[in-house]
């Protein structure tokens, strides 16, 4: 803090948002404060050169429209592949389901699903993706020998094959 | 339509028609990020096409669509830190050369380039941690908000941090520019 005058309020009146009692204060200190001044002076013409040149900056990384297009083509190409990954876990996700629920219920085969999401990178059953498919369904595996022995664990192993 | 209504479109629809507009609005500026971090165009495309990528699929998480640019510089952020990560060391040199040879070459217009090259050389004064801050503030234009999560930090470190890095920045530019202390305020209306 100098002359009374603390960080935050400097930050407040360099930004324009200091309360009206306080500018008033500050202003009045400036009148005769030529060190005060000519701070907040250089202060405030540094962030007017930042402005500039922080704009001059955004303009000068000039893009192609076919940039910008190919781009755009390589980014809805990969977001079409993990739709059709998506859609495939899905349904192993189903199949698995469907395997288990003979040997320990549906609603237990339902939670074994859940727990091995949590227990795997994906760590919730909404991330399982194709590229954490594995240690996801090593995590079932493991599961399904406590609650159905090891050959219904080898039968969920083989089931969730991608 | 502005970016606004544009992202909210995207997050309302979730089309691929939302998200090309989208991609229009912001991949210009997400490219920009990297290149004028010192990276070439191709990994600059790389890098920018993975935060378009997570945009697309994780742009509905942010609860507060006011700090969604904050967000989107996050992401950015992350991504440029690994590909660091990935990189041997004397890529963070060329990060914190002045703006000078090819990327110098494609200033478009002169008064422009005048002022980005101040920019850039005003950068090469300070530390990497300030020089993002100011990058983010004045060339992304975020608002404290949006550099407290972009950095995640307090909004009040983030005030406290630009304050001074703008004090250390007003040293270097009177130094360097031939501006006099406007009329004191005795004869000045303040």
């Amino acid at each position: 803090m100098i002359h009374g005058i603390s960080d935050q309020e400097w930050v407040a009146y360099l930004d324009g948002e200091l309360e009206a009692v306080d500018r008033d204060r500050l202003e009045t200190h400036f009148i005769g404060c030529a060190i005060c001044w000519e701070f907040f002076d250089r202060v405030a013409r540094t962030t007017a050169r930042l402005d500039a040149a922080g704009k001059a900056t955004r303009h000068s990384v000039p893009l192609s429209d076919d940039e910008l297009r190919r781009s755009m083509g390589e980014v809805l190409a990969r977001i079409r592949r993990g739709r059709l990954q998506t859609t495939e876990v899905r349904e192993r996700l189903d199949c698995l389901e469907r395997v288990m629920a003979p040997m320990c219920g549906t609603t237990t085969a339902t939670r074994a699903l859940r727990a091995a999401a949590q227990g795997s990178p994906a760590q919730s059953l909404e991330y399982v993706t194709a590229d954490n498919w594995t240690p996801f369904l090593s995590s079932l595996r493991s599961i399904a020998a406590v609650m159905c022995g090891e050959t219904g664990a080898h039968l969920v192993w083989e089931s969730g094959q991608l | 339509m502005d970016e606004k209504q544009v992202l909210e479109l995207f997050l309302l629809t979730g089309t691929e028609e939302a998200f090309c507009a989208l991609f229009e609005a912001l991949y210009p500026r997400v490219r920009r990020y990297f290149v004028l971090r010192g990276l070439d165009r191709m990994a600059a495309e790389d890098l920018a096409q993975n935060v378009m990528f997570i945009v697309y699929r994780r742009a509905a998480e942010v609860r507060d669509r006011g700090l969604f640019n904050g967000w989107l510089m996050k992401v950015a952020r992350n991504e440029l830190l690994q590909h660091w990560r990935r990189q041997p060391p004397p890529d963070w040199m060329v990060a914190f050369e002045p703006l000078s040879g090819s990327l110098g070459d494609q200033m478009s217009a002169p008064t422009f380039v005048d002022e980005a090259s101040h920019f850039a050389e005003w950068m090469t004064f300070l530390e990497p941690a300030e020089r993002e801050l100011v990058r983010l503030r004045f060339i992304e234009e975020l608002s404290y908000d949006g550099l407290a999560l972009a950095l995640d930090v307090p909004v009040g470190t983030v005030k406290w941090r630009l304050f001074n890095v703008r004090k250390k920045l007003s040293h270097i530019i009177s130094r360097t520019s031939r501006d006099t202390v406007s009329e004191y305020p005795r004869k000045r209306e303040l």
